[in-house]
């Protein structure tokens, strides 16, 4: 198989917007260097690694920021 | 860099099937190794499937990385990817992972570390890639 399907995970969706990302989750309420959570936040860390495995599955929305709360 | 249409692979497969890769450009390396340039860095590192997020730190200035020097998984999870795989929800996680540092010169990036970190991807066990940026 030639390329791999991806999801980015970002927290500045305006500069991420211009590449077009095939899939991506934008984790509302989270800042750069902490786009998956603070230091030990176990389970925050988890859920926002969960979500962003679902938009593999999701209706295919290229281009399209997928924004979540957390 | 896609401008005309956006190159997106359809996933059909099953995540307990599935081996995860994660591609970083927020400039994460093992600790005690060669740090990324802040200025600007093309190069990338090829991590290992055994990394513990333990090993890892990142070397940026154009972000707050004390957290992410506290506990790596707050930018690249590798240990909850890991917690994943040894739980079933994904199939394992990729024999290689890749980061690279800031470069603000994007002709370099689309040149140089965009197709080196697809051709490992290509020749790596990953079925599906997750990205981060810090």
């Amino acid at each position: 198989m030639r390329g791999r399907p991806t999801v980015l995970i970002t927290v500045w969706p305006e500069e991420s917007a211009v590449m077009r990302p095939p899939r991506a989750l934008h984790p509302v309420g989270l800042k750069l260097g902490n786009s998956l959570g603070g230091a030990d936040q176990r389970e925050l860390q988890r859920r926002i690694l969960l979500d962003a495995l679902d938009l593999f599955l999701a209706p295919p929305a290229p281009g399209k920021i997928q924004e979540r709360q957390y | 860099m896609a401008r005309k249409c956006v190159p997106f692979t359809p996933f059909e497969g099953e995540f307990k099937r599935s081996v995860v890769a994660l591609v970083s450009n927020a400039g994460v390396h093992p600790k005690g190794g060669e740090p990324f340039n802040t200025e600007g860095d093309s190069s990338i590192r090829l991590l290992s499937q055994e990394v513990s997020g333990g090993e890892l730190m990142a070397t940026d200035a154009h972000y707050d990385t004390s957290d992410a020097n506290r506990d790596i998984n707050c930018i690249f999870p590798i240990d909850r990817l890991r917690e994943l795989a040894r739980e079933g929800t994904i199939g394992g996680i990729s024999n290689k992972h890749i980061t690279a540092g800031f470069n603000k010169n994007l002709k370099e990036v689309y040149e140089v570390t965009a197709p080196k970190s697809a051709d490992e991807m290509e020749r790596s066990a990953a079925d599906l890639v997750l990205l981060t940026a810090g």
